[in-house]
């Protein structure tokens, strides 16, 4: 069916107009006849459906989706957008901040191989730290929001430079007319009263790795002595997040093919104490045991399907409980240009290392062909960023047919790199997950709404 | 309408007149940091 996409979930009939972005609940009679609209004029309708439906009931929806059509909230075609141009300047608005290339944790799943990216283990000095600022300040063009997270291995390992930079940060922002948004990625295990009261002062948020349940996290997510590190970190992060007030915040876990049932995961979060909640298929190649393969799909579906059901009947109870992926503002979300673009790897977002090297994102550092230049030289490697530029979803075959090609915008590049070894090529089983995910939010969105 | 209940009358079509202008938030820098949502992020032109 041209330019739209249909579904049922969660007892709801839902038309999604795929280029404009409305989303329409509708009953039985509309939701087997807004085929044939497209096809076939009223009188073969009213005979096609006779045996269902009285004529003047057809004829009565037939003009209700007539009246969409007409409104430009039903068959919207997307030439409008097809010749969008973002960001040709390559301006860098987001730095992900390697501060530490160590860990105090030992997580199975790592990307970042433990914390040191396949290299030695290290730490960004506070030149280094100042230098990236710079940078980013110096290419960020007229952007005046810029962010800035610090990330690792774990950046607890070395505050005082993050502190550093904090107010190194606060001193360009006057001078140059930015504002810094700086958040923090963490796994809580230093975390300390003066640490939470710093971040909470000073990060606009904050994200706390936790995987679940006690043991899906200590199965993964170990200590230098391979003990289980839930019992350390829950106490602090529920501290951290009493402290943290009206602050955003994310619970932030990881699931692998060894706990496909993570929604009980999700819950446990919720149980425990936390509002804001994200759980995420794990990034890693297809060897490793612990990935998630085509076979896992189903099941996985299946899992987003039985979790959308329980956080309607939470969210019925609990307004504040928020799972990030089935988070969607369907009237006042991103602009088409945004959804068009994608997530800016390579382009406006870049990963520093703690020596000063610039990679495309967080998930590519190690990899030396990724290598796009270093803080002193700038981007030497014009050619990559340009195809991370061009790796939109109108340059991506598999997502130009794709229904939800506006709310994933074509997928993370490295999902795809991991897969397919190619950066246009997105990861089949990362799609599927994305538009049930998506599905799942609207009909949360649509029951909500009853 | 009877048989239709719209839950989201948006158009992208007119975001892109005021759209693009790069002020929100990289995707990755939210929660994720392993996927790419771009749906759910915020729109600065409407805050």
């Amino acid at each position: 069916m041209r330019n739209l996409h249909k579904f049922k979930q969660n007892d709801k009939n839902v038309v999604l107009d795929i280029n404009s972005g409305s989303v329409h609940v509708v009953d039985e009679l509309i939701w087997d006849m807004i085929d044939l609209y497209v096809e076939k004029a009223l009188e073969e309708i009213y005979e096609i459906l006779s045996s269902k439906y009285d004529t003047d009931l057809i004829k009565e929806g037939y003009e209700e989706v007539k009246e969409l059509e007409e409104n430009g909230i039903l068959f919207t075609e997307d030439s409008y957008i097809k010749d969008i141009k973002f960001n040709e300047e390559k301006i860098v608005k987001a730095l992900c901040l390697h501060i530490a290339h160590d860990c105090n944790l030992k997580c199975e799943y790592c990307f970042a191989s433990q914390g040191d990216f396949d290299g030695d283990k290290s730490f960004m000095s506070l030149e280094v730290g100042k230098k990236a600022l710079d940078y980013l300040v110096n290419n960020s063009g007229n952007r005046r929001n810029l962010e800035v997270d610090f990330f690792g291995g774990e950046p607890l390992m070395n505050f005082d430079v993050v502190k550093e930079l904090v107010h190194y940060g606060r001193t360009l922002e006057e001078e140059y007319n930015k504002n810094f948004r700086f958040t923090i990625t963490t796994n809580g295990l230093l975390l300390d009263e003066d640490k939470m009261n710093f971040i909470n002062e000073h990060m606009s948020n904050v994200v706390l790795s936790l995987d679940g349940r006690k043991d899906v996290n200590d199965n993964m997510r170990k200590t230098i002595n391979g003990e289980g590190s839930f019992d350390i970190i829950v106490p602090k992060f529920l501290e951290m997040v009493k402290l943290r007030g009206d602050k955003d915040y994310y619970v932030r876990g990881t699931f692998t093919s060894k706990n496909l049932d993570f929604s009980k995961d999700i819950k446990e979060l919720y149980n425990i104490g936390f509002k804001s909640v994200s759980v995420e298929p794990v990034v890693t190649e297809p060897t490793q045991e612990y990935a998630i393969l085509e076979e896992h799909i189903g099941d996985i579906l299946k899992e987003y399907d039985k979790l959308s059901k329980d956080y309607i009947n939470i969210k019925r109870k609990d307004e504040e409980f928020n799972f990030f992926h089935f988070t969607i503002d369907l009237n006042q979300g991103p602009c088409a240009i945004k959804r068009v673009s994608g997530c800016g790897a390579g382009v406006e977002y870049l990963a520093v290392t703690p020596e000063g090297d610039l990679y495309p994102c967080h998930q590519f550092v190690g990899d030396e062909h990724f290598k796009l230049g270093t803080l002193d030289t700038g981007i030497q490697n014009n050619k990559l960023v340009d195809e991370f530029n061009k790796a939109n979803v109108y340059n991506k075959d598999e997502c130009n047919d794709c229904w939800a090609r506006f709310y994933c915008s074509g997928g993370c590049h490295a999902n795809a790199y991991n897969f397919n070894n190619d950066i246009m090529k997105p990861f089949k089983i990362g799609c599927e997950m994305e538009k049930k995910r998506i599905e799942s939010s609207i009909s949360i969105l649509a029951n909500l709404n009853d | 309408m009877k048989h239709i209940k719209t839950l989201s009358s948006k158009n992208l079509k007119n975001t892109i007149v005021n759209g693009g202008c790069g002020e929100c938030q990289t995707s990755c820098q939210s929660a994720c940091k392993t996927s790419c949502t771009v749906g759910n992020q915020i729109c600065e032109n409407t805050k």
